[in-house]
């Protein structure tokens, strides 16, 4: 089966002016303005075969949405090339742009001040989509994404979960093999998010869609992604399955604890040690790591052993997957 | 006895506003905030600058386009005019510098509802939407308006009286107040009216009006200017003062004007917000 | 497309139902400032006339620019601005349809909207007043019209292509504030151009700013007389509509590849 996205090398590099502080500065700038490249994306080589749900996973800055926007055709790569759906995206003109959606990070396709409905009705005349079409599809799409009756609300009135799955609906309703999703989670509740993710592999099992994602969350990835590719710098650092990456990266797991009062005063740094690794420790708050393996049972020792008042357990800190994966040489493929 | 009394006056006078002291140190806090910030932005100064040098040019430019087919407006004569239209753009300085950030934002406060974050404030709701934001380089217009004015006086061959620079001074702190006071109601209207984003458009609009001796405008537009939309008070008689044409009882009349409007104002005021506060409880 | 259209005008009308309040208030701005300038030229003119301009004569000017400056006046150079600083454009690229008919459909709808406004007003007015009555033209009307449809989409490539500046300045709109304020006088709007000194008028008539505005509102005051004034007229507007959809084409292909550089 080929691939239907191909990055080859793909590069992005920006021009940023730079321009020194003060009048003789903002003179200078001016008249000899100066100019410093910023390499976002650098020699990013990758293949998504149709059907996959693939998450870009990375900090902020990391150039995740920058390579987003190059295969939706909004910027032009600087170096490299980059192939979706049998176009360039960035001349693919009208016909590409029916072959994917795209929902960015500000979501604002939705007309703020109707009911989502009528963005609805706008998005079929632009995609032309067929009128028995169009009903089926809004109506399979609405019950996945149980979304009832808040079609008939103005937008401003929707809480931020009820707009992102709307937002899904508008992207959907002319069915493009591609979608391109920017952070699709962010900001919303556990619920939307857990809705979201579910929504996104029906759809998949159902219509073989083929779903690109940025983002920065770890549990996207879990819940989501059989693929992940991880981007830091511009530079992509990994890319496979995402148990090989956990299995070979994510090996901790951080405790986090408020210690109660009172007796919770004379637990001390030692004492903690003993459990594992102490991360931070001002009281009532500490963070211990440990082995991934060992977080139930060492989480079960710790709240018999001390005058616990709360305790969760968290995967590490994303930036530190990724330093981890940095620091290991930048291995890509499995 | 008698200083007692003086304070408790000065603290009912303070009352009327429910401003405690700290209200100013929380405003000239908001102040040198935006100065700090649009320090930054030298080119916003000169591009203020240049806006209103460009409006001015149009001004001047529209009114010598009037008198190139006439002698006088209103019987008014042209550098007459000038002086007003400095003391219309001083005005127009400071309703841009100090009413327009802090008000133009109301109506989408009213919308989102984040007016309840206003009004949880220990300050008088009215004042702090008024003054919260200054946008110095506004500033400007008021300097620039005063030297055109001062101009226009030089080329009149005019040199105002102590007596008229005091009345020049009491009818533009009246005629401040008359604009406050449109602006509050205009503030009002946000409250029934709330998708009403563009209420500044409308107070442009009419305003425009002020640029003009109000002896020049035919009967029906006169009377608007003078007692429904009072803008005619507001240009008109602090020009006249300067040029020497204010009769007295005029000038008194437009202190009353501004008690009046000012009061009528408010009370609008306190209506809307009460049946804002009564809506989203 | 004609469904694309009639499903952008439809999306634009709803939008513009909510902001029945604030349309109202632009429509009232649309009126006093011809309002403003009538009462001096009034004044002015007293019981004689002003080159060649009485009392009624201004009169019937005036409701006219009101008429014809809400047929044609375009906005657009704001909202470009606002979708490219805000990143409002990026989806609007990633769809199959040009951003500049989403444009086009919001100004149709909200002019439809104004403009009914306004001709009823007048035509109340008429009623009383019978200086601002027009003589029944139907052919006259019916070239007026022609005029007009081609000063709006001069104006609409104007301020669309001075929106599109927003890709490399910010500022645009101060931009379109100058020309705006160029065309008070250049373009008719606060005096007929006959009352211009010689030479101004000339300019405006070399230019667009004729073609935007004074023209069709002479055609329709009827001050536009004879075959040949109203050709060269007419001309005159599809050339510099010409001009303007090839700046507007510049401006678009090259900030588009400018956008595509940067990104939004």
């Amino acid at each position: 089966m080929s691939s239907i996205v191909t990055a080859e090398r793909l590069s992005k590099t920006f021009q940023v002016k730079v321009r020194d502080p003060g009048l003789r500065g903002a003179l200078r700038a001016l008249f000899r303005p100066h100019y410093r490249d910023v390499l976002a994306v650098r020699d990013v080589t990758f293949g998504i075969d149709p059907g996959e749900i693939v998450a870009f996973l990375g900090p902020n800055g990391a150039g995740k949405t920058t390579t987003l926007k190059m295969l939706a055709g909004l910027l032009y790569p600087t170096g490299g090339r980059v192939e979706v759906a049998g176009f360039i995206p960035w001349t693919g003109g009208p016909a590409f742009k029916r072959r994917i959606a795209l929902v960015l990070g500000n979501r604002q396709q939705l007309v703020w001040d109707l009911p989502p409905e009528e963005t609805f009705l706008l998005n079929r005349a632009i995609y032309d989509v067929g009128d028995g079409d169009y009903r089926e599809r809004l109506a399979e799409l609405v019950a996945l994404l149980e979304l009832g009756d808040v079609l008939q609300k103005p937008v401003r009135q929707l809480s931020l979960g009820e707009r992102m799955k709307c937002e899904l609906v508008a992207s959907l309703l002319h069915r493009p093999p591609l979608l391109f999703l920017d952070e699709p989670t962010l900001g919303l509740d556990v619920t939307a998010q857990d809705a979201i993710r579910r929504f996104l592999i029906e759809y998949r099992d159902r219509h073989g869609a083929t779903v690109l994602l940025t983002s920065h969350y770890m549990q996207d990835v879990t819940a989501l992604a059989s693929r992940v590719l991880m981007i830091n710098r511009g530079r992509l650092l990994y890319d496979g399955a995402l148990e090989a990456l956990v299995a070979r990266i994510a090996r901790t797991k951080r405790i986090e604890l408020v210690l109660g009062g009172g007796d919770g005063n004379r637990v001390t740094a030692e004492a903690l040690a003993a459990f594992g690794e102490v991360k931070s420790f001002h009281f009532p708050n500490a963070v211990l790591e440990v082995r991934r393996e060992d977080a139930p049972a060492m989480s079960a020792r710790l709240l018999a052993a001390l005058p616990v008042a709360d305790l969760s357990i968290e995967d590490p800190p994303i930036e530190e997957v990724i330093r981890l994966a940095f620091a290991r040489g930048g291995e890509e493929d499995e | 006895m008698e200083q007692w009394a003086d304070e408790t006056n000065a603290a009912n006078l303070v009352m009327m506003f429910r401003v405690p002291t700290s209200a100013f140190r929380l405003l000239s806090a908001f102040w040198r905030l935006n100065v700090a910030e649009e320090l930054q932005y030298r080119a916003n100064f000169i591009a203020s600058v240049l806006g209103t040098v460009f409006n001015l040019a149009t001004a001047l430019l529209t009114l010598s386009l009037f008198f190139h087919h006439t002698t006088t407006l209103g019987g008014w004569d042209y550098w007459e005019i000038v002086v007003l239209l400095g003391v219309f753009n001083a005005l127009t300085g400071v309703i841009e510098a100090v009413l327009r950030p802090g008000i133009g934002q109301l109506a989408g406060e009213v919308r989102s509802g984040e007016l309840d974050l206003v009004l949880v404030k220990p300050v008088d709701a009215q004042g702090f939407v008024s003054f919260r934001q200054l946008d110095i380089w506004r500033l400007t217009d008021i300097v620039l308006g005063l030297g055109l004015a001062g101009y226009a006086l030089f080329r009149l061959g005019h040199t105002p009286s102590l007596a008229q620079l005091m009345a020049f001074g009491l009818t533009i702190a009246a005629a401040a107040v008359v604009v406050y006071a449109i602006w509050v109601v205009l503030m009002s209207l946000a409250f029934w009216f709330v998708s009403v984003e563009n209420i500044a458009v409308l107070f442009d609009a009419v305003y425009e009006g002020a640029r003009y001796p109000v002896s020049a405008y035919p009967g029906a537009l006169r009377f608007l200017f003078v007692y429904l939309i009072p803008i005619a008070w507001t240009t008109t008689i602090p020009a006249s003062a300067l040029t020497g044409r204010l009769r007295p009882e005029i000038g008194l009349a437009a202190a009353a004007v501004a008690g009046v409007a000012f009061g009528l104002a408010r009370a609008l005021w306190r209506t809307a917000l009460r049946r804002y506060a009564g809506a989203s409880g | 497309m004609i469904r694309r259209y009639a499903a952008l005008i439809r999306n634009a009308w709803l939008v513009d139902l909510q902001y029945r309040a604030s349309i109202v208030l632009w429509l009232l701005w649309g009126v006093t400032e011809p309002a403003i300038a009538l009462g001096i030229w009034w004044a002015i003119a007293g019981d004689g006339s002003v080159a060649g301009y009485a009392r009624a004569d201004f009169a019937r000017y005036f409701f006219a620019v009101m008429l014809i400056n809400q047929l044609t006046i375009a906005w657009d150079s704001w909202y470009l601005d606002r979708w490219i600083r805000d990143g409002e454009l990026n989806f609007r690229l990633a769809r199959p349809l040009h951003p500049a008919h989403e444009a086009v459909a919001e100004n149709l709808a909200y002019k439809a909207r104004t403009a009914s406004v306004i001709l009823v007003v007048w035509l109340v007015v008429a009623v009383a007043w019978p200086a601002v009555r027009l003589p029944f033209a139907p052919g006259r009307w019916a070239i007026t019209a022609v005029a007009v449809v081609l000063a709006a989409a001069m104006r609409f490539f104007i301020s669309f292509t001075t929106g599109l500046l927003a890709f490399w300045t910010t500022r645009a709109t101060a931009i379109m504030e100058l020309h705006a304020g160029v065309s008070l006088f250049l373009a008719g709007r606060i005096a007929p151009l006959a009352l211009l000194p010689p030479a101004v008028a000339g300019i405006a008539g070399v230019l667009w700013f004729r073609s935007m505005l004074a023209f069709p509102v002479d055609l329709l005051t009827g001050t536009v007389q004879g075959t040949d004034a109203i050709l060269r007229g007419l001309g005159g507007q599809i050339v510099w509509l010409g001009v303007w959809i090839l700046a507007y084409r510049v401006a678009w292909s090259r900030g588009i590849r400018k956008y595509g550089a940067v990104g939004g």
